[in-house]
């Protein structure tokens, strides 16, 4: 399909560490249209950093390694290439924004500088003509007095400006694709709605692609057009946003909505904690992943590795439950309906 | 700026006069005296001495004579070498050791630099592992020793080349000063390339030299945009105490080499009691301990944003 940007597919990803070896990717396959919002959610350690940070070429390696998969971009494979040639769509194709503004930028080096960068090193700008872009990119990211921060030091600025910042960097190249990584974990909730705005009209203006890494279901609701919800680093459940919200099919799925605070006071609801933790990736288990915690449980779920159900379309669904065989679950339909 | 300058200098004076007075009073309290030499000195001869040179005074009143002496600019005259004014042996033999030091600094400087940023980019390979063995030599085996050796590889080296290509020892051309200088700074080379090895490790790990790659810069890009000037903040810091620490410490390479620097007659003074040589020579090192400090204050804060100066 000529509309999809962005197709991951069978990502797997390793790491060596001196307790054996972490399987924090085991099989991901996603795809971004043009245009739209994905949302990777999952709790820490699932693997969502991972992956998008994999496609990147940012994984150290050693300690990682990509054991198999494809990322095409356009068409082309991202995976496997040499930093230069990987240099040809990171900052361009690709742009990207991380947790933490605070450390993310260099300390010293001016940030109108550091957006120029970009420009100086892919498009061949000159420095003033670049710098002149770079205070522009910061007006776009509704950055006051573009010119006269342009010129400042990261430490001058507050964090959600850092992010803007950051932002305004990534956009420098006009991306297809943004990644944002949890860019809106480190800071507090009132900036974290700005920023989430922001990206949502510059998606509209620069007709680009975002694929958001966050834990917060409320963040998802809010700017995702699909989701996908990883768990021990497969993704078990993906969908629209409304699928993945009103029809869940994934016990799992079901259980962080359970575990999401509503913001209706009056409405007498206990949070509902998943109990349990996530299975050791030192030793992945035969199954399914969600299998010890799972309310739903069957034999099969301990031994065998549900594949894609699908429930709708572009709807799917890694669970067993799904299957033909498979006893009606009244609770399912209960919580997704809610 | 100007203002922070000036109050740094202020407090600098105060600093200096400081070690001038601790140094009078540590100095008369060594027992003995300059005039207690070889020479049978009669007792006749000896008040003669004292009353030229004020000896004869009680101590306070030698200490505000000494001090408005210094005020002046004035250090007096050593005792032991016959009228030479104490000015004059620092104006005669400081530009030598301050000539060696900046060499030795500016070779530790740009060694320490390389070879840290080299020890922090093949860690824990072969270059690491060889480069940090020698900088535990560096750090631990004292200078005379690679005084000797670095004497010994010259000998080496001018035989088979047929001529004096590198004068083992004095003073006088640039070919004099490389050996010296290199010896002298490699205490310090070693000390920076640990220093610059552990930012940088630091800094390889950090969010925004992740940020740097995510923005497709090459890794050489990297490396000197990105890395280096955040890494070389440390070094800086440490490099005021170091200069004057190299400037000053360069008695014992200034001896094996033959070199007419200052740190001889420093030492010597201690020595021979000589007064006026002792306070002299410690005041003025001191002041330049101070200046040097300050100079890299300043200069930190043109290297470093975050740092202002007020």
């Amino acid at each position: 399909m000529s509309d999809i940007v962005l197709d991951v597919k069978n990502l797997r990803v390793e790491f060596d560490t001196y307790g054996g070896i972490v399987k924090a990717v085991r099989g991901v396959s996603f795809s971004v249209p043009r245009g739209q919002t994905l949302a990777i959610v999952g709790e820490s350690g699932c693997g969502k950093s991972v992956t998008v940070q994999a496609i990147m070429g940012l994984i150290p390696m050693p300690p990682g390694r990509i054991t198999s998969g494809s990322a095409k971009l356009n068409g082309q494979e991202m995976l496997g290439l040499s930093p230069k040639e990987a240099n040809q769509f990171r900052g361009v194709e690709i742009g990207m924004i991380f947790q933490d503004p605070m450390t993310s930028l260099n300390p010293t080096m001016t940030i109108g500088d550091q957006i120029a960068e970009t420009l100086i090193v892919h498009r061949g700008y000159t420095k003033k003509a670049s710098a002149k872009i770079a205070v522009d990119l910061l007006d776009k990211t509704k950055i006051p007095e573009a010119a006269k921060r342009a010129r400042q030091y990261p430490f001058e600025f507050s964090g959600g400006m850092l992010q803007r910042s950051m932002i305004a960097m990534s956009l420098a190249c006009n991306p297809t694709v943004l990644i944002a990584d949890e860019p809106t974990t480190a800071l507090d909730v009132t900036i974290q709605a700005e920023i989430l705005e922001l990206m949502l009209e510059l998606k509209r203006t620069e007709g680009m692609s975002i694929i958001l890494i966050t834990h917060d279901l409320a963040v998802v609701a809010r700017v995702a057009d699909d989701v996908a919800v990883m768990y021990a680093g497969q993704i078990i459940e993906s969908g629209s946003v409304d699928q993945i919200f009103y029809e869940s099919a994934h016990p799992y799925t079901m259980g962080l909505k359970e575990a999401m605070p509503t913001n209706k006071p009056n409405e007498e609801r206990k949070l509902m904690p998943i109990s349990g933790s996530p299975p050791d990736l030192f030793h992945p288990p035969a199954g399914c992943g969600y299998f010890a915690r799972c309310p739903h449980a069957m034999d099969i779920c301990e031994s065998n590795q549900p594949s894609g159900f699908r429930i709708a379309a572009d709807h799917y669904a890694s669970c067993w439950l799904h299957h033909e065989l498979a006893p009606e679950v009244d609770a399912l339909h209960l919580v997704g309906d809610q | 700026m100007f203002k922070y300058t000036l109050k740094r200098l202020l407090a600098g004076v105060i600093t200096v006069w400081f070690i001038a007075t601790a140094t009078f009073v540590a100095m008369h309290a060594v027992p003995g005296d300059p005039l207690l030499n070889d020479k049978a000195v009669t007792p006749e001869i000896r008040r003669n001495l004292e009353e030229k040179y004020g000896l004869d005074k009680p101590v306070f009143t030698q200490y505000l004579i000494y001090m408005g002496n210094m005020l002046q600019g004035d250090f007096g005259i050593s005792f032991t070498q016959q009228n030479r004014r104490v000015n004059d042996i620092i104006r005669d033999h400081f530009p030598v050791s301050a000539m060696l030091g900046l060499l030795a600094i500016f070779f530790a400087t740009a060694g320490g630099i390389v070879w840290g940023a080299l020890t922090a980019t093949y860690r824990n390979r072969a270059p690491d592992v060889v480069i940090m063995f020698l900088v535990i030599l560096g750090i631990s085996v004292p200078s005379f020793v690679f005084a000797a050796l670095g004497q010994l590889l010259l000998v080496n080296i001018n035989s088979w080349v047929g001529y004096s290509l590198i004068p083992v020892a004095g003073w006088g051309t640039i070919r004099h000063m490389l050996m010296p200088a290199l010896v002298l700074g490699l205490g310090t080379m070693a000390l920076l390339t640990r220093l610059m090895r552990s930012t940088m490790l630091d800094i390889v790990n950090a969010d925004y030299i992740r940020t740097a790659k995510a923005k497709g810069l090459s890794p050489l890009r990297i490396f000197f945009r990105h890395q280096l000037r955040n890494a070389i903040l440390p070094v800086v810091t440490i490099l005021g105490p170091q200069i004057a620490a190299i400037t000053t410490g360069g008695f014992v390479v200034e001896l094996v080499f033959a070199i007419p620097g200052l740190g001889r007659y420093f030492v010597q003074a201690v020595q021979q009691l000589d007064y006026t040589v002792i306070m002299g020579t410690t005041v003025f090192y001191g002041a330049f301990l101070v200046l040097m400090v300050i100079t890299v204050d300043i200069i930190y804060g043109y290297i470093d944003p975050r740092v202002q100066l007020e």
